[in-house]
């Protein structure tokens, strides 16, 4: 017989060790995270703005002046997180309560006191180092923003990696001229973004119709499967364009529609898990020591049913990804926001094969299409209780 | 001799470890005899009958020593003693299903469904016998139905499997055993899934098959009414060990070795009865008045009711405090639904439950909750009653937290210590999940978390079928001194006409959704009323001799 569990451990916190103790799992949750570091810090890592310049002894930093209210939420939310994750002894819903009212603190203030100038000319800098006006200039690792069009260069387009003498650009340059690293970091936000809201949403949705069809059974399946049967035939494609024409082009919108679209799904997996628990014995077990519905639902029927639905969130989160790359593609996505599928897009243009715009989106994508699943799978089985401790 | 095993060990090599499921094994069986190999889950008898047959992956399984000697007649009728174990594949299946043939428990799942009975047999007839023409197998496909008494067989032989009933479908199974004329017929119990009287046809037709043809039977189970029906000699296994073996007759009266001392003891027959003090007071606890659970059956595009299923159909019962009360029938008869909806588990469509005086049939939800405390149900599979996500510790505290049993949690966990004691689990317990625990033990768990809420009246729906006999003796014992010490009234829901003698006060035969005999359980047994009730006890297999 194995050895006994510790009763301080909570169910989340033994699943989450169990998950990350894969190699597999580490190696996902090591792209996922540096994605987020690069989502989170990205403007101190690629910015045609200077991080601080000395210029006739006095010291300033545009860089610093130039963020915007996103950019600053964004990193205060981080560190939020951080220091409440090693910090705090709070029970774990206190911490949650807590980090979403002080992360919708801080990007309310943000939004109200941080006011970025307007006016953004990228090529000033590197004109007036060229003609010697500072005494020095640090600047971030990759110094162009990613929308950096480097008119000042002349006539610049889609370049090879590192083909210019001048300048670098490790990943080459896109169709109008802008560093495709810079670009590539800047996208990873958007590609995180999208992935988690969308498929949060869908989850959410999902899980709560599926679980009621699947549980009460009877009318109420009746009407959620209807429901899920008409989802499914909206074509989300069509849905985003007359949204498109109708709000414009919002990263938002399209984290909405891609979730509110692709739940019947997760509902169909949670509505049939469900019908096999429910009969159960220890759901019935549960249901006649009198237990309230609440727990029925979420301490003995969710925790059991909720294996295939991870495995398939974290395709989700993956084909939500891919969701944006197609509008991208189509040319549906931001204007002038980076994001990987746009790139792709520029990856073969007038019978020509530019391969750096294929290559380094497309690796992207599919490292992080495949961090997600590593994860899912290891979570799935740290969740399954026959696959450790022996049986 | 027809078998000849000789010190067989098999070993499992998963990756972890090494597991001895048989050590030094020998028995032998000889033509027209029936072999029985006796012992509990686990010991064994299983691997050994794979090994004859070779059927384990050979990538996970090894025979360090040993030799299974068996006679293989060619078809030119030449008879050569050959070692198994040492046969190449090509071999092997000339001597798979043609001489030595095998049927399982599973009578469900080891048929096709997607091929028609017909199909199946005269598939393993033309592989054995290629010169054998299609008109010609599906013949002797129809004589190999007759012969194992299926109703029809020119029509049934076209059937796919799932329009076959249990018992006919391990007929299907025996007759496509039974078609090539094997010399050795290994059966892996075979009718352990099956209604006692069933079973009793199908042991009688495996009896005049053998006397027919002459094949020697090794048969495995773990029923000694079973055994002491049908074998000529038989091997009590432990452990992967065979401890005795002998004359099945001399070793049923006179077992020599302690475990099979034990095993025989544990039978509920064997059980010896305590003189138990008359119950403290007679108050009727659950009173069932001609209560109904009607299915219905819907068809068509508007899914209009077109018929019911009547699972129960006009029940009445009364189990008073300190009683225990078993129900009686075979699959299909309704038992477990009744017993589903005397706790609301299943709402009744008609007729009344009264409990403790109070009609609940009709009650709200709100209402029930309180009832629920006083009402608790045991269930059959130890698997699957215990939520695998929680401890044991949570899933014995939740439902006091929901009654508001014990101030605090600190409180709660001394009386879930307290109650785990009671059903002879240790403390420390409390704090595993129930993967790892035993079959027996997770029932032990089941019955404490029942007891948590305090009740006065429990269903036990086949809480020992899926166990053990020396494990289903200390339940059915702990259940007794449970019923004492608590003045518990008990609802036992049982197919297991020994378990019924052993433990109740009275019993009630089930059929088709009715009630037919009811009364004293020692009047039910010695003079049955109902023609039903008499073909039932008829059909048990007793250890006697």
């Amino acid at each position: 017989m194995a050895d006994s569990i510790d009763p301080s451990q909570g169910f989340a916190r033994r699943v989450l060790r169990d998950t990350f103790a894969r190699t597999s799992a580490r190696i996902g949750l090591a792209w996922i995270t540096l994605l987020l570091l690069f989502a989170v810090f990205a403007p101190f890592l690629a910015n045609s703005h200077p991080l601080l310049i000395s210029q006739g002894g006095q010291l300033s930093s545009p860089l610093l002046a130039h963020l915007s209210p996103g950019d600053v939420a964004l990193l205060g939310a981080f560190l939020l997180g951080v220091g409440l994750a090693f910090v705090s002894k709070l029970s774990w819903i206190k911490r949650i309560a807590l980090y979403v009212i002080a992360v919708l603190a801080i990007s309310i203030t943000a939004n109200l006191f941080i006011t970025p100038p307007k006016l953004t000319i990228y090529e000033q800098y590197r004109e007036a180092q060229k003609i010697e006006r500072y005494d020095w200039v640090i600047r971030a690792p990759i110094p162009y923003s990613p929308r950096d069009y480097q008119r000042d260069e002349g006539d610049t387009g889609l370049e090879q990696p590192l083909a210019a003498e001048q300048r670098r650009h490790w990943m080459g340059t896109e169709a109008n001229g802008a560093d495709l690293f810079s670009r590539m970091i800047h996208a990873s936000r958007i590609a995180l973004g999208i992935g988690f809201v969308a498929t949060g949403i869908a989850m959410f949705i999902g899980v709560i119709i599926g679980g009621l069809m699947g549980y009460f059974s009877g009318w109420v399946d009746m009407v959620g499967m209807r429901l899920v049967e008409i989802f499914e035939a909206v074509p989300t494609l069509f849905l985003l364009l007359t949204f498109v024409a109708f709000f414009g082009r919002s990263l938002y919108i399209m984290m909405v529609i891609i979730g509110i679209t692709s739940w019947s799904g997760y509902a169909r997996y949670i509505r049939a898990e469900f019908l096999r628990l429910r009969q159960q014995e220890y759901v019935q077990a549960a249901i006649a020591c009198g237990l309230p519905l609440r727990s029925i639902l979420f301490r003995h029927m969710l925790p059991n049913g909720i294996a295939p639905i991870l495995v398939a969130a974290s395709f989700g989160v993956a084909s939500a990804i891919l969701a944006e790359a197609v509008l991208s593609f189509l040319g549906l996505g931001l204007v002038d926001e980076p994001s990987w599928g746009q790139m792709l897009n520029q990856a073969v243009q007038s019978s020509s094969f530019y391969w750096w715009m294929a290559f380094f989106p497309g690796g992207a994508i599919f490292f992080t299409v495949f961090a997600y699943n590593l994860m899912g799978e290891a979570l799935r089985d740290a969740i399954d209780p026959h696959t450790h401790n022996g049986g | 001799m027809l078998l000849k095993v000789e010190q067989l060990s098999t070993h499992l090599n998963t990756r972890a470890k090494r597991v001895k499921a048989v050590e030094d094994v020998s028995f032998e069986i000889d033509r027209g005899e029936t072999f029985c190999l006796v012992g509990e889950s686990g010991s064994g008898k299983s691997i050994t009958a794979l090994s004859i047959m070779q059927l384990l992956p050979a990538d996970i399984c090894s025979h360090p020593s040993g030799r299974i000697l068996f006679d293989h007649r060619h078809d030119d009728g030449r008879i050569e003693s050959v070692d198994i174990l040492q046969q190449s594949e090509s071999s092997l299946q000339t001597i798979r299903g043609a001489r030595i043939a095998m049927i399982f428990q599973e009578p469900m799942t080891s048929l096709n469904p997607v091929f028609t009975i017909g199909e199946q047999i005269t598939e393993a007839l033309q592989l054995h016998r290629p010169e054998t023409s299609l008109r010609e197998a599906r013949e002797r496909a129809i004589d190999a139905l007759r012969q194992v008494q299926i109703p029809s067989p020119e029509l049934k032989v076209d059937e796919f499997p799932h329009r076959l009933s249990g018992g006919q479908r391990q007929r299907a199974m025996i007759a496509m055993a039974m078609a090539c004329e094997p010399d050795l017929l290994i059966a892996d119990e075979p009718t352990t899934a099956l209604d006692v009287t069933v079973q009793a046809e199908i042991l009688r037709l495996m009896k005049e098959l053998q006397t027919k043809t002459g094949a020697g039977i090794l048969l495995i189970t773990h029923d000694f009414g079973v055994v002491a029906q049908m074998a000529d000699r038989l091997a009590v296994m432990q452990h992967g060990r065979i401890v005795e073996s002998g004359p099945a007759s001399q070793l049923i009266r006179q077992p020599q070795h302690p475990y099979t001392q034990k095993l025989l003891a544990s039978l509920p027959e064997n059980l010896p009865k305590a003189d138990r003090k008359s119950s403290k007071s007679a108050k009727v606890v659950v009173e069932v008045q001609n209560l109904e659970v009607h299915f219905p059956v819907k068809k068509g595009l508007f899914r209009r009711t077109v018929d019911h299923v009547r699972a129960v159909d006009g029940v009445d019962l009364t189990v008073k405090a300190g009683q225990i009360l078993a129900l009686v029938g075979e699959s299909g008869c309704g038992k477990t639904t009744l017993g589903r909806a005397i706790l609301r588990l299943t709402e009744p469509t008609g007729g009344k439950v009264m409990f403790e005086g109070t009609d609940i049939t009709a009650m709200q939800r709100r209402h029930m909750q309180s009832f629920r405390r006083s009402m608790q149900v045991v269930f059959q599979d130890p698997l699957s009653s215990l939520n695998p996500r929680l401890t044991i510790a949570t899933a014995l505290i939740e439902p006091m937290q929901a009654h508001g049993i014990g101030a605090d949690k600190d409180e709660r966990i001394a009386r879930a210590e307290q109650l785990l004691q009671q059903v002879q689990l240790t403390a420390d317990s409390l704090w595993r999940y129930p993967h790892q625990f035993s079959g027996g033990q997770r029932q032990r768990i089941g019955i404490a978390r029942a007891l948590s809420v305090d009740p006065t009246f429990i269903v036990c729906d086949e809480v020992t079928s899926a166990l053990d006999v020396s494990v289903q003796a200390e339940i059915l014992q702990l259940l007794l001194e449970l019923r004492d010490e608590r003045d518990l009234a008990l609802l036992f829901i049982t197919h297991n006409i020994g378990v019924v003698e052993y433990l109740s006060d009275e019993m009630a035969v089930m059929l088709d959704g009715r009630i037919v005999e009811r009364g004293k359980t020692a009047d039910v047994i010695s003079s049955p009323q109902a023609d039903y009730t008499k073909k039932l006890l008829a059909a048990v297999p007793r250890v006697k001799f």
